[in-house]
Formats: C-alpha cells, structure tokens, sequence
C-alpha cells in the first residue's frame, strides 16, 4: 500500500490505520523550522486562486510541511493530496482545515509553496 | 540481476488503458532506467504507438499472413525498438515493442492473436533479452474470455493492474477481470497488484475507486486525473514523458511507476457479487439516484 507516498508492506493488509501513517510521518522528522504559512494556488476552468494554510496543530499541517519539504515539484500530486484530505477530516477539526480539505476534493490541480 | 517481472494492464475498452500504459512503462523507462518489453494484445493494435511514434505497428498476425506462416516470421520484423529516447542507444532504459493483432471486426477470435503471438515470442527467445526488467501486456478485457486471459492462464503475467474508473460499467468490468484472476490464481500463480483510476471526473470517483479495490481485498495504487496535455502528446504521437517530462501529468506518471517498481502487494482477489457492486456504488455518494423510489424518474420528478 502507498500512502502519502510512504510504502506500507503488503502485509498490512490494504487498509493501513491512520495512526501507521502519522508514526511515518513523525520518522520522517522533517524540519519545519520558520515554517509558518503553507501557500496554495489553484487552477480550474481558468481561474487561479490563492489559499494560505496557518494552523500549524494539525496533522494538515505536518503532512504538508513533508510535502513540501520532500517533494522534487511544487506540483501536488492528486492521489497524496486526497490521502492528506481524506486523514485531516478524521483527525483534525478546526473550521480552517475542513474548508482546505474541501477544496483539496476537487478535481483542480495545486501547486504548494512554503511560505 | 533481478527477476524478469511479467506486469499486464487490463481493463474496459476505451478506458484509457494504452495510454496509461505506454505513459507508466515510459516512465519506467526514462526515469527509473527500466528495459521493457511492450507486448499489445488488443486487436485495434494501439498498445505501442505512443512509444514508437507511429499509426500502429505491422502486428505479428498481419506479418505472418504476409509471410505464409509465423514460422517464417523473424523476430526482429516483429519487435521494433522504441523511438526517440526509448531507443536502445539513449541513456535510460529502452522499450522494445510487439502487437498480437487480431481478425477483422465480426470475424474469428482474437484471443488467438494473443496466443500465437506470446508462442513465437517464446520461441524466438524475446523473453531472453539482455537486460530485460519487464514484460508488459497491454490487454483488452470487458470480458475475460479464454483468448484474452492467455497471459493470465499460461502463468505469463504474473501481476495484474486493472485500469478503470468511477464508473459503472468500468467497475464492473474490473470486477469481472478480478474474477478471471481468481479462476487462474491457484493454478497460475496469478495476482491483483492493484486498480489504476483514469479519472473521468464523475462523482465521487475516487472513494469509489477506493471502496472497490479494498472489497477486492487490493489497493487503488493511483488515482491518474485528468488533464489535456494527454491528448496534446497523443496528437503528436508521443507519451507525455517524451513530450514535456517535467509537465505535472508526467509526474503522475512518474509517480505511479515509482508505485508499481516497489509494489510488495499481490493478491488473490474477492471480486463482489452483482448486489454488492450496486450497494457500493449506493453507499459512497450516488444514493440518490439509486435509491428504490427514484428508479425512472426524471431529474424534473426528483
């Protein structure tokens, strides 16, 4: 199973437990020093916008953080980005971050830039 | 040296599977180095084109029947290399690239296109080829009859992706494969190694795709979305790896080889009974539509 990018050994099973991929996420140990602000911009039928992500609790933000940090691309490869969403809705909360995983739903395509 | 690996694609016609396998197997090659051998066992003989950078490569039956027999066939008529940087003298991996064919539309059976092809393949030493990682067969699979599970039934392919998407009849007929796979498991060591979603755009696509890799006890490996630079490079006769290769589709791609080189998970499938895909389909999101009381009514009537 590939998750986030992470490979889970098939032995797994194929549904691999949210808490298997924060422990990957935590050995990871990606440097998020003076990373304060996560930019996004999106493109769909033409227009482009810009999201700004702050809320640096959540797991939205640690995935994020790795995305960034780890990705050759600013560009958000659609299978990790839905993961992201599909992980955040269960186990952050917050307003901010549920409005952020609606739009990582749609079919538009994000580019992602630390801030 | 690692093992040959024996991959095939299969999936509904007009998924999008020739397209998402020459895209992969290009990114295989280019950014992985991987040699692959490209094996088209679809009749309309479009599983190489992209590579080869032509309308459709002479198939081994058209070639046979030029020549009288496939015994007078040589292997080099038959196996062209790659074009541009799939070509042997470039610095990545190469791609060497065949096409079963089959008979004209209504007439014969075009599993036996498949099963001649993969005989002479066999005989003429194809699979011996120095340096090969890969065999890819490109497989058209609404229905898995006998000629078209060949690779599936002679123990060939070994690692079965099936290219699909949210829609109702896609996933059908990858449950249906699924249950071609489980029929030669035992037997051929066969395995699901996951489904591939060539997105459509339709609602819920992608926790469909999802539910129904996990109740077929596999994994949806990736969700490929949908963006034009495809058709751009398919007008040109070009995967977009070779097109523009730091383009973000060819990094779907990219990635999504990267998933299939390091993929640990092969199973056998539990492919769903006819009930279950409709309750599936039902339960992520299109309950509207499907639920008993609204059966032929109008959008009007809703």
């Amino acid at each position: 199973m590939f998750i986030l990018g992470f490979h889970f050994p098939a032995d797994m099973g194929n549904t691999v437990p949210d808490a298997a991929v924060v422990a990957k996420l935590d050995e990871a140990n990606v440097d998020a020093t003076g990373i304060n602000e996560i930019k996004m911009f999106t493109e769909y039928h033409g227009q482009t916008e810009e999201l700004s992500y702050t809320n640096k609790d959540t797991f939205m933000f640690k995935a994020l953080v790795h995305y960034v940090k780890t990705a050759e691309t600013d560009y958000m490869i659609y299978t990790n980005r839905y993961q992201i969403s599909e992980l955040s809705k269960r186990l952050d909360s917050d307003d901010e971050t549920m409005a952020l995983c609606k739009k990582f739903d749609s079919m538009a395509h994000f580019k992602i830039v630390a801030a | 040296m690692a093992a040959l690996r024996q991959i095939a694609f299969y999936g509904k016609g007009g998924i999008g599977k020739s397209t998402t396998s020459q895209n992969t197997l290009a990114s295989m090659a280019y950014y992985f180095d991987k040699n692959i051998m490209i094996v088209g066992c679809d009749p309309k003989a479009d599983s190489t084109r992209l590579i080869l950078h032509e309308k459709a490569q002479n198939t081994i039956l058209q070639l046979a029947a030029e020549m009288g027999t496939v015994e007078d066939l040589e292997l080099e008529d038959a196996l062209k290399p790659g074009a541009g940087i799939f070509s042997p003298e470039m610095p990545h991996g190469w791609i060497n690239c065949t096409e079963s064919g089959g008979p004209e539309p209504g007439v014969g059976c075009a599993g036996r296109g498949v099963i001649t092809a993969i005989n002479f393949l066999e005989e003429e030493g194809a699979y011996e080829a120095e340096g090969l990682d890969f065999v890819s067969y490109d497989v058209l699979g609404d229905v898995v009859c006998g000629g078209f599970a060949m690779p599936i039934r002679e123990g060939k392919a070994q690692e079965i992706y099936i290219v699909m998407s949210g829609e109702m009849m896609a996933m059908y007929a990858a449950n249906n494969i699924s249950k071609g796979i489980l029929k030669y498991a035992n037997t051929g060591g066969v395995r699901l190694a996951g489904l591939i979603c060539n997105a459509r755009m339709t609602d819920f696509e992608y926790d469909l795709a999802w539910a129904l890799a996990r109740d077929l006890g596999t994994q949806m490996i990736h969700f490929v979305p949908r963006n034009n630079i495809v058709q751009r490079a398919e007008i040109r006769r070009m995967t977009v790896v070779e097109y523009s290769p730091k383009a973000d589709q060819a990094l779907e791609y990219k990635e999504l080889a990267r998933k299939i080189i390091s993929n640990d998970m092969k199973i056998i499938p539990t492919p769903l009974e006819m009930d279950d895909l409709e309750a599936l389909i039902m339960k992520y999101g299109l309950d509207e539509e499907a639920d008993e009381d609204n059966i032929g009514k109008s959008e009007a009537e809703l």
